[in-house]
């Protein structure tokens, strides 16, 4: 799939805890297209968040294959992946994880810095994403300042400065009431469309299959179905 | 280019004031410890420096210049025949006991000169005139000596040893080491007063002549003198300083003050930069998942150390330099150099950054994947 922004193959991962060795991953296969939403949904302990964590290139497989942006990424060290990280993927949480001493804007800016942008043009692209989300008129506000819809504006923002291919979110709705929740769904579907970014959602929230292309089931470790939409999924 | 360290560092502002006032502490405590010891040590080699004598000729191992030890007084001859010596007089540095108005008797340090105008000795007079000291039994008294010996005039007399002296005029800033104030009188006064000192001297000041080499008349001088020292007026100073540096454990106190300084230090520092990333360990963790590396938040870490460190010394550093007027109103001498603020100065980036090492070694453990951690 010349579309493929992100493909795990045959992944699994194991812990080590005490004597026990946990296989929280038995083999995961799957991928996410550019433009498209992805739901991954799955009870607590499903393992979800360590797929998600692989993806991100946080975590590395014990064994199987992870491809981001047509890049291979082997077992490499942790210098590789935080390339990777930095270059291909935008991260979004569902406690936000904004830095509270920074306003909006330099939160996006200081991500762009960590990434390498310096300077104006930091400044310039910072504006560019937080205009983006919406949130413009917010740029010198502190987190502690904006609601909880506006700050996972903040933190899409962030995620999408420096235009990743791959944007990850971690149960993004999470925290926020329903018609804020709503919006920012309708954002992820928004940037997936109109940017041909590739969005994987974890989630509980059955309201995210609304915006999902496809709605993918995890539980113990495996993928237990796959739909285009949400009743296929449901089913 | 976002400071997340200068921003994290002043958005808790409480935790930044306890870090600066922290070092400040212990910056204030190293600097005025430190000058004050020095203005100790400035007081036990005054009158070496002031005199303008290149080389002094002590009894063999004398200890310093308060210390004196009598030799006769002829070995001042044999100083003015060696070439290159353009002056030698005799010098007579004694503790003599004064008697006070009011009956008591208190300790005096004795410097005695026939020619004291040559020797630049006593060099600030604020009163009369040294020549005044060939008029009889007259003394020249140091101001010093009101906290000691109570009010004084011109025109009074004091006795000492037995002998009634008239003050004919006043110095200043002649006090030795040990507080004790400095008395100027004539030459042959001073050696009517105690036996030990007739016929004998306890110093011989030496003026060389311009050009001559200090280290070929100070070995001459050794030759001709086998039984004293000859001592360049530097070594002098340094051996009087080291005296009491080393024997009285002045200078291993003044080291557990410094240690002590730095250890306060340090301990505020590592504990306020510790417990604040542990606090942002989350922060961290997201620098980290959003592709910063460990030196990223070892950079943060140490751009707060050197802020508090140069916030911390520039407050020790006012504190410190403002007290020193305070002070010397009480008559205690912090002396401070602008050499030995920058040691500080310097000494206070090393202690700050050597306590984020803590931190740099708790941050090294963290596992970026805690971000999804609710």
């Amino acid at each position: 799939m010349n579309n493929t922004v992100l493909a795990v193959t045959n992944v699994t991962k194991v812990f080590d805890e005490g004597r026990e060795r946990v296989h929280v991953l038995k083999g995961i296969t799957m991928d996410v297209a550019a433009g498209e939403v992805v739901a991954l949904e799955g009870p607590s302990g499903s393992g979800k968040t360590t797929l998600l964590s692989i993806m991100g290139c946080i975590l590395t497989p014990s064994s199987g294959e992870l491809h981001v942006a047509g890049v291979h990424v082997r077992r490499a060290d942790e210098a590789a992946l935080r390339e990777v990280r930095r270059r291909s993927i935008g991260l979004v949480f569902q406690q936000y994880n904004l830095f509270p001493a920074l306003s909006a804007l330099e939160n996006v800016e200081y991500s762009l810095n960590v990434r390498g942008t310096r300077g104006r043009a930091a400044q310039d692209e910072a504006r560019r994403v937080l205009d983006r989300v919406g949130l413009g008129d917010r740029a010198g506000f502190l987190p502690r300042d904006l609601s909880g819809g506006q700050k996972q504006r903040v933190a899409i923002a962030r995620a999408l400065a420096g235009s990743p291919p791959v944007l990850l979110a971690d149960e993004p709705t999470a925290n926020l009431d329903t018609a804020v929740g709503a919006q920012i769904l309708d954002l992820f579907q928004e940037l997936a469309a109109s940017e041909r970014r590739g969005v994987l959602v974890v989630t509980h929230d059955p309201k995210v299959r609304r915006i999902a292309s496809r709605v993918v089931g995890i539980r113990d470790g495996l993928l237990v179905g796959e739909g285009t939409n949400a009743e296929e999924a449901a089913a | 280019m976002v400071s997340l360290a200068r921003k994290n560092l002043f958005h808790d502002r409480l935790r930044f004031v306890i870090t600066v006032a922290g070092v400040a502490f212990a910056v204030t405590l190293v600097l005025v410890q430190v000058g004050l010891f020095m203005g100790l040590l400035d007081k036990s080699t005054v009158t070496i420096r002031h005199a303008s004598a290149d080389l002094w000729i002590t009894s063999r191992n004398t200890p310093n210049v308060d210390f004196a030890r009598t030799f006769p007084e002829t070995a001042v001859l044999r100083a003015r025949s060696v070439p290159g010596v353009v002056r030698a007089d005799n010098l007579i540095v004694a503790f003599m006991n004064l008697q006070l108005p009011n009956g008591a008797a208190e300790g005096t340090l004795v410097y005695a000169l026939e020619d004291f105008g040559a020797w630049n000795l006593p060099w600030t007079v604020t009163h009369g005139s040294p020549q005044d000291l060939k008029r009889g039994y007259a003394i020249l008294m140091d101001r010093s000596a009101e906290r000691r010996y109570g009010p004084f005039a011109v025109g009074e007399q004091r006795e000492i040893l037995g002998r009634r002296f008239r003050i004919v005029g006043a110095t200043a800033e002649a006090a030795s080491f040990t507080t004790t104030p400095i008395v100027f009188m004539d030459y042959r006064n001073a050696q009517e007063l105690q036996e030990q000192l007739r016929g004998n001297t306890t110093y011989v000041l030496v003026k060389l002549a311009p050009g001559a080499d200090a280290a070929t008349v100070q070995s001459e001088l050794r030759r001709r003198l086998p039984y004293n020292d000859v001592l360049t007026r530097d070594e002098w100073a340094r051996q009087s300083r080291d005296y009491w540096v080393k024997s009285t454990g002045l200078g291993m106190s003044m080291g557990v003050t410094v240690f002590l300084g730095i250890l306060v230090g340090i301990v505020i520092v590592a504990q306020t930069l510790y417990t604040s990333a542990v606090e942002h360990i989350k922060e961290f963790g997201t620098v980290k998942a959003i592709g910063g590396s460990n030196l990223d938040i070892y950079r943060i870490l140490g751009e707060q150390a050197l802020v508090a460190a140069v916030l911390g010394f520039a407050l020790g550093a006012l504190f410190s330099y403002v007290a020193r007027p305070l002070m010397a109103g009480i008559h205690l001498n912090v002396l401070l150099s602008p050499g030995f603020s920058a040691v500080v100065f310097v000494g206070t980036l090393l202690m700050c950054l050597g306590a984020a090492l803590f931190s740099f070694r708790r941050v090294a453990t963290i596992d970026p994947a805690l971000v999804f951690r609710t």
